[in-house]
Protein backbone atom coordinates (compact mmCIF):
# COMPACT_ATOMS: atom_id res chain seq x y z
CA UNK A 1 0.00 0.00 0.00
CA UNK A 2 3.02 2.26 0.15
CA UNK A 3 2.54 3.29 -3.47
CA UNK A 4 -1.12 4.17 -2.85
CA UNK A 5 -0.24 6.27 0.18
CA UNK A 6 2.47 8.15 -1.72
CA UNK A 7 0.25 8.75 -4.74
CA UNK A 8 -2.44 10.28 -2.57
CA UNK A 9 0.06 12.49 -0.73
CA UNK A 10 1.41 13.69 -4.08
CA UNK A 11 -2.13 14.42 -5.29
CA UNK A 12 -2.84 16.26 -2.06
CA UNK A 13 0.24 18.48 -2.29
CA UNK A 14 -0.47 19.11 -5.98
CA UNK A 15 -4.04 20.20 -5.22
CA UNK A 16 -3.02 22.54 -2.41
CA UNK A 17 -0.37 24.01 -4.68
CA UNK A 18 -2.93 24.52 -7.44
CA UNK A 19 -5.34 26.12 -4.97
CA UNK A 20 -2.65 28.65 -4.08
CA UNK A 21 -1.72 29.30 -7.70
CA UNK A 22 -5.37 29.64 -8.69
CA UNK A 23 -6.12 32.08 -5.88
CA UNK A 24 -3.16 34.26 -6.78
CA UNK A 25 -4.06 34.11 -10.46
CA UNK A 26 -7.67 35.13 -9.79
CA UNK A 27 -6.48 37.96 -7.56
CA UNK A 28 -3.79 39.53 -9.70
CA UNK A 29 -3.78 38.23 -13.25
CA UNK A 30 -7.36 37.52 -14.25
CA UNK A 31 -9.55 40.20 -15.78
CA UNK A 32 -12.30 38.08 -17.30
CA UNK A 33 -14.04 36.34 -14.42
CA UNK A 34 -17.05 38.45 -13.48
CA UNK A 35 -16.68 37.82 -9.79
CA UNK A 36 -12.98 38.38 -9.76
CA UNK A 37 -13.16 41.98 -10.90
CA UNK A 38 -15.84 43.59 -8.83
CA UNK A 39 -15.77 47.38 -9.28
CA UNK A 40 -12.37 47.04 -10.83
CA UNK A 41 -11.02 45.54 -7.58
CA UNK A 42 -9.85 41.99 -7.91
CA UNK A 43 -11.22 39.50 -5.39
CA UNK A 44 -10.77 35.81 -4.77
CA UNK A 45 -12.74 33.45 -7.00
CA UNK A 46 -14.09 31.29 -4.19
CA UNK A 47 -15.52 28.29 -6.05
CA UNK A 48 -12.21 27.26 -7.57
CA UNK A 49 -10.09 28.08 -4.53
CA UNK A 50 -12.32 26.18 -2.09
CA UNK A 51 -12.84 23.32 -4.51
CA UNK A 52 -9.13 22.81 -5.13
CA UNK A 53 -8.16 23.20 -1.48
CA UNK A 54 -10.74 20.64 -0.39
CA UNK A 55 -9.65 18.20 -3.12
CA UNK A 56 -6.28 18.49 -1.40
CA UNK A 57 -7.95 17.74 1.93
CA UNK A 58 -9.79 14.76 0.43
CA UNK A 59 -6.53 13.26 -0.86
CA UNK A 60 -4.77 13.98 2.45
CA UNK A 61 -7.58 12.25 4.36
CA UNK A 62 -7.32 9.11 2.24
CA UNK A 63 -3.49 9.15 2.24
CA UNK A 64 -3.39 9.57 6.01
CA UNK A 65 -5.93 6.84 6.67
CA UNK A 66 -4.51 4.30 4.24
CA UNK A 67 -1.09 5.01 5.79
CA UNK A 68 -2.51 4.36 9.25
CA UNK A 69 -4.14 1.14 8.04
CA UNK A 70 -0.84 0.01 6.55
CA UNK A 71 0.96 0.62 9.84
CA UNK A 72 -1.76 -1.18 11.79
CA UNK A 73 -1.29 -4.20 9.52
CA UNK A 74 2.44 -4.24 10.19
CA UNK A 75 3.47 -2.52 6.96
CA UNK A 76 3.18 -5.53 4.69
CA UNK A 77 2.50 -4.93 0.99
CA UNK A 78 -0.66 -5.98 -0.86
CA UNK A 79 -0.20 -8.47 -3.69
CA UNK A 80 -1.28 -5.68 -6.08
CA UNK A 81 1.91 -3.80 -5.19
CA UNK A 82 4.31 -6.72 -5.65
CA UNK A 83 5.90 -7.55 -8.98
CA UNK A 84 6.33 -11.21 -8.00
CA UNK A 85 2.72 -11.75 -6.86
CA UNK A 86 0.35 -14.24 -8.43
CA UNK A 87 -3.40 -13.80 -8.98
CA UNK A 88 -4.27 -16.26 -6.22
CA UNK A 89 -2.23 -14.32 -3.64
CA UNK A 90 -5.10 -11.85 -3.61
CA UNK A 91 -7.88 -14.33 -2.88
CA UNK A 92 -7.84 -13.91 0.90
CA UNK A 93 -10.98 -12.59 2.56
CA UNK A 94 -11.68 -9.08 1.28
CA UNK A 95 -14.41 -8.24 3.75
CA UNK A 96 -17.80 -9.43 4.80
CA UNK A 97 -20.46 -9.45 2.08
CA UNK A 98 -23.82 -11.14 2.02
CA UNK A 99 -24.21 -12.81 -1.36
CA UNK A 100 -27.93 -13.61 -1.07
CA UNK A 101 -29.29 -10.62 0.82
CA UNK A 102 -32.32 -8.85 -0.66
CA UNK A 103 -32.06 -5.93 1.77
CA UNK A 104 -29.71 -3.73 -0.28
CA UNK A 105 -32.15 -3.91 -3.20
CA UNK A 106 -35.08 -3.15 -0.88
CA UNK A 107 -33.20 -0.24 0.66
CA UNK A 108 -32.29 1.12 -2.76
CA UNK A 109 -35.89 0.97 -3.96
CA UNK A 110 -37.13 2.63 -0.74
CA UNK A 111 -34.56 5.42 -1.02
CA UNK A 112 -35.57 5.80 -4.66
CA UNK A 113 -39.22 6.18 -3.61
CA UNK A 114 -38.33 8.80 -1.00
CA UNK A 115 -36.32 10.88 -3.47
CA UNK A 116 -39.02 10.43 -6.12
CA UNK A 117 -41.42 11.87 -3.55
CA UNK A 118 -39.13 14.84 -2.96
CA UNK A 119 -38.96 15.43 -6.70
CA UNK A 120 -42.57 15.08 -7.86
CA UNK A 121 -44.99 14.87 -4.92
CA UNK A 122 -44.37 14.65 -1.23
CA UNK A 123 -47.14 12.07 -0.63
CA UNK A 124 -44.90 9.40 -2.19
CA UNK A 125 -42.46 9.94 0.72
CA UNK A 126 -45.13 8.73 3.13
CA UNK A 127 -45.01 5.41 1.29
CA UNK A 128 -41.25 5.41 0.88
CA UNK A 129 -40.24 6.23 4.46
CA UNK A 130 -41.85 3.15 6.13
CA UNK A 131 -40.23 0.97 3.47
CA UNK A 132 -36.89 2.64 4.14
CA UNK A 133 -37.22 2.09 7.90
CA UNK A 134 -38.02 -1.60 7.48
CA UNK A 135 -35.24 -2.05 4.90
CA UNK A 136 -32.50 -0.40 6.92
CA UNK A 137 -33.41 -2.35 10.06
CA UNK A 138 -33.52 -5.50 7.94
CA UNK A 139 -30.11 -4.78 6.45
CA UNK A 140 -28.38 -3.82 9.71
CA UNK A 141 -29.80 -6.69 11.75
CA UNK A 142 -29.76 -9.40 9.07
CA UNK A 143 -26.89 -11.17 10.83
CA UNK A 144 -28.18 -10.61 14.34
CA UNK A 145 -31.38 -12.61 14.31
CA UNK A 146 -32.80 -16.00 13.45
CA UNK A 147 -30.38 -18.55 12.06
CA UNK A 148 -27.46 -16.07 12.00
CA UNK A 149 -27.84 -14.73 15.53
CA UNK A 150 -24.50 -14.58 17.27
CA UNK B 1 -12.29 -2.85 4.58
CA UNK B 2 -15.40 -1.20 6.08
CA UNK B 3 -13.22 1.48 7.67
CA UNK B 4 -11.28 2.32 4.51
CA UNK B 5 -14.53 2.42 2.51
CA UNK B 6 -16.03 4.79 5.06
CA UNK B 7 -13.03 7.11 4.80
CA UNK B 8 -13.26 7.16 1.00
CA UNK B 9 -16.96 7.96 1.28
CA UNK B 10 -16.18 10.73 3.79
CA UNK B 11 -13.78 12.08 1.17
CA UNK B 12 -16.72 12.44 -1.19
CA UNK B 13 -18.63 14.13 1.63
CA UNK B 14 -15.78 16.65 1.89
CA UNK B 15 -16.48 17.56 -1.73
CA UNK B 16 -20.23 17.83 -1.04
CA UNK B 17 -19.55 20.39 1.65
CA UNK B 18 -16.96 22.05 -0.61
CA UNK B 19 -19.87 22.86 -2.93
CA UNK B 20 -21.85 24.37 -0.06
CA UNK B 21 -18.89 26.44 1.17
CA UNK B 22 -18.31 27.63 -2.41
CA UNK B 23 -21.98 28.73 -2.67
CA UNK B 24 -21.69 30.62 0.60
CA UNK B 25 -18.44 32.42 -0.20
CA UNK B 26 -19.44 33.30 -3.77
CA UNK B 27 -22.75 34.81 -2.66
CA UNK B 28 -20.98 36.70 0.09
CA UNK B 29 -18.36 38.10 -2.25
CA UNK B 30 -20.95 39.40 -4.75
CA UNK B 31 -23.33 40.93 -2.20
CA UNK B 32 -21.41 42.17 0.86
CA UNK B 33 -24.19 44.69 1.69
CA UNK B 34 -26.67 41.85 2.14
CA UNK B 35 -24.29 40.14 4.56
CA UNK B 36 -23.80 43.39 6.49
CA UNK B 37 -27.56 43.74 6.93
CA UNK B 38 -28.41 40.09 7.68
CA UNK B 39 -25.61 38.78 9.90
CA UNK B 40 -26.61 40.90 12.97
CA UNK B 41 -29.61 38.54 13.27
CA UNK B 42 -27.25 35.72 14.26
CA UNK B 43 -26.92 34.90 17.95
CA UNK B 44 -23.25 33.96 18.13
CA UNK B 45 -23.23 33.07 21.84
CA UNK B 46 -26.21 30.74 21.46
CA UNK B 47 -24.69 29.04 18.42
CA UNK B 48 -21.36 28.88 20.27
CA UNK B 49 -22.90 26.96 23.17
CA UNK B 50 -24.58 24.66 20.67
CA UNK B 51 -21.20 24.13 19.00
CA UNK B 52 -19.63 23.20 22.35
CA UNK B 53 -22.32 20.56 22.86
CA UNK B 54 -21.53 19.01 19.47
CA UNK B 55 -17.76 19.11 20.04
CA UNK B 56 -18.19 17.51 23.47
CA UNK B 57 -20.32 14.78 21.87
CA UNK B 58 -17.33 13.86 19.72
CA UNK B 59 -15.35 13.14 22.90
CA UNK B 60 -18.08 11.00 24.47
CA UNK B 61 -18.35 9.18 21.14
CA UNK B 62 -14.63 8.47 21.23
CA UNK B 63 -14.89 7.05 24.76
CA UNK B 64 -17.62 4.79 23.38
CA UNK B 65 -15.20 3.66 20.68
CA UNK B 66 -12.53 2.89 23.30
CA UNK B 67 -15.10 0.70 25.07
CA UNK B 68 -16.02 -0.98 21.78
CA UNK B 69 -12.34 -1.68 21.13
CA UNK B 70 -12.19 -3.35 24.54
CA UNK B 71 -15.15 -5.38 23.18
CA UNK B 72 -17.20 -4.15 26.11
CA UNK B 73 -20.74 -3.29 24.96
CA UNK B 74 -22.26 -2.52 28.34
CA UNK B 75 -21.25 -1.06 31.70
CA UNK B 76 -19.80 -3.15 34.51
CA UNK B 77 -20.94 -0.55 37.01
CA UNK B 78 -22.14 3.06 36.97
CA UNK B 79 -18.55 4.18 37.60
CA UNK B 80 -17.67 6.26 34.56
CA UNK B 81 -14.44 4.36 33.86
CA UNK B 82 -16.39 1.12 33.61
CA UNK B 83 -18.99 2.34 31.14
CA UNK B 84 -19.50 0.31 27.99
CA UNK B 85 -20.05 1.46 24.44
CA UNK B 86 -23.82 1.62 24.83
CA UNK B 87 -23.75 4.09 27.73
CA UNK B 88 -21.30 6.41 25.99
CA UNK B 89 -23.25 6.28 22.75
CA UNK B 90 -26.49 7.10 24.56
CA UNK B 91 -24.80 10.18 26.04
CA UNK B 92 -23.52 11.08 22.57
CA UNK B 93 -26.99 10.60 21.13
CA UNK B 94 -28.55 12.93 23.70
CA UNK B 95 -25.92 15.61 23.00
CA UNK B 96 -26.36 15.30 19.24
CA UNK B 97 -30.13 15.53 19.69
CA UNK B 98 -29.67 18.63 21.88
CA UNK B 99 -27.64 20.18 19.07
CA UNK B 100 -30.39 19.56 16.52
CA UNK B 101 -33.09 20.84 18.92
CA UNK B 102 -30.97 23.93 19.55
CA UNK B 103 -30.75 24.50 15.83
CA UNK B 104 -34.51 24.12 15.40
CA UNK B 105 -35.05 26.89 17.96
CA UNK B 106 -32.40 29.00 16.25
CA UNK B 107 -34.15 28.58 12.90
CA UNK B 108 -37.50 29.49 14.48
CA UNK B 109 -36.01 32.69 15.93
CA UNK B 110 -34.37 33.62 12.62
CA UNK B 111 -37.56 32.99 10.63
CA UNK B 112 -39.51 35.17 13.06
CA UNK B 113 -36.95 37.91 12.39
CA UNK B 114 -37.46 37.57 8.65
CA UNK B 115 -34.43 35.48 7.65
CA UNK B 116 -36.02 32.74 5.55
CA UNK B 117 -34.86 30.28 2.92
CA UNK B 118 -36.60 32.40 0.28
CA UNK B 119 -36.07 35.85 1.83
CA UNK B 120 -32.69 36.58 0.26
CA UNK B 121 -29.47 35.03 -1.00
CA UNK B 122 -28.20 35.21 2.58
CA UNK B 123 -31.13 33.15 3.88
CA UNK B 124 -30.63 30.58 1.12
CA UNK B 125 -26.91 30.27 1.81
CA UNK B 126 -27.42 30.08 5.58
CA UNK B 127 -30.17 27.47 5.56
CA UNK B 128 -28.59 25.37 2.80
CA UNK B 129 -25.24 25.05 4.56
CA UNK B 130 -26.48 24.64 8.14
CA UNK B 131 -29.54 22.64 7.04
CA UNK B 132 -27.56 20.05 5.11
CA UNK B 133 -25.24 19.78 8.10
CA UNK B 134 -28.21 19.27 10.43
CA UNK B 135 -29.47 16.52 8.11
CA UNK B 136 -26.07 14.85 8.43
CA UNK B 137 -26.23 15.08 12.22
CA UNK B 138 -29.71 13.54 12.15
CA UNK B 139 -28.42 10.73 9.96
CA UNK B 140 -25.62 10.19 12.48
CA UNK B 141 -28.18 9.98 15.30
CA UNK B 142 -30.04 7.24 13.42
CA UNK B 143 -26.73 5.44 12.88
CA UNK B 144 -26.02 5.61 16.63
CA UNK B 145 -29.39 4.03 17.39
CA UNK B 146 -28.69 1.21 14.91
CA UNK B 147 -25.24 0.56 16.39
CA UNK B 148 -26.61 0.61 19.95
CA UNK B 149 -29.30 -1.83 18.80
CA UNK B 150 -26.60 -4.09 17.38
CA UNK B 151 -24.82 -4.12 20.74
CA UNK B 152 -28.04 -5.34 22.38
CA UNK B 153 -28.82 -7.82 19.58
CA UNK B 154 -25.40 -9.49 19.64
CA UNK B 155 -24.97 -12.33 22.08
CA UNK B 156 -21.22 -12.03 21.63
CA UNK B 157 -20.03 -8.50 21.01
CA UNK B 158 -17.22 -9.10 18.55
CA UNK B 159 -15.01 -7.24 16.09
CA UNK B 160 -17.85 -6.90 13.58
CA UNK B 161 -19.94 -4.94 16.07
CA UNK B 162 -16.88 -2.96 17.15
CA UNK B 163 -16.00 -1.99 13.58
CA UNK B 164 -19.52 -0.68 12.92
CA UNK B 165 -19.19 1.45 16.06
CA UNK B 166 -15.80 2.71 14.87
CA UNK B 167 -17.01 3.74 11.41
CA UNK B 168 -20.01 5.56 12.88
CA UNK B 169 -17.56 7.44 15.10
CA UNK B 170 -15.51 8.40 12.00
CA UNK B 171 -18.65 9.83 10.48
CA UNK B 172 -19.54 11.65 13.69
CA UNK B 173 -16.10 13.24 14.01
CA UNK B 174 -16.29 14.27 10.36
CA UNK B 175 -19.67 15.94 10.86
CA UNK B 176 -18.27 17.66 13.96
CA UNK B 177 -15.24 19.02 12.09
CA UNK B 178 -17.47 20.26 9.26
CA UNK B 179 -19.58 22.10 11.82
CA UNK B 180 -16.50 23.77 13.31
CA UNK B 181 -15.70 24.98 9.78
CA UNK B 182 -19.25 26.16 9.20
CA UNK B 183 -19.39 27.88 12.59
CA UNK B 184 -16.15 29.71 11.93
CA UNK B 185 -17.28 30.81 8.47
CA UNK B 186 -20.89 31.74 9.24
CA UNK B 187 -20.76 33.03 12.81
CA UNK B 188 -17.20 34.25 13.37
CA UNK B 189 -16.21 35.60 9.94
CA UNK B 190 -19.78 36.78 9.19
Amino acid sequence: MRATVRLFWILSIFSFLLATVYTIWALFFNTELGIATKNGVASVEWVGSIGLALVGLLCALIAFYVGRTRQAQGGFELPEDRLDANIDDGDAEQGFFSPWSWWPLMLGISAGLVFLGLAIGFWICFIGIPFAVVSIVGLIYEYHRGYFAH
Amino acid sequence: MVAVGTIVWLGSEVMFFAGLFAIYFTLRSVSPDLWASQTPHLNVVYAGINTCVLVASSFTCQFGVFAAERLQPRRKSWKISEWGMVEWFFVTYVMGALFVIGQVFEYATLVSEGVRLDSSAYGSAFYLTTGFHALHVTGGLIAFLLVIGRAYAAKNFGHKEASSAIVVSYYWHFVDVVWIGLFAVIYLLK
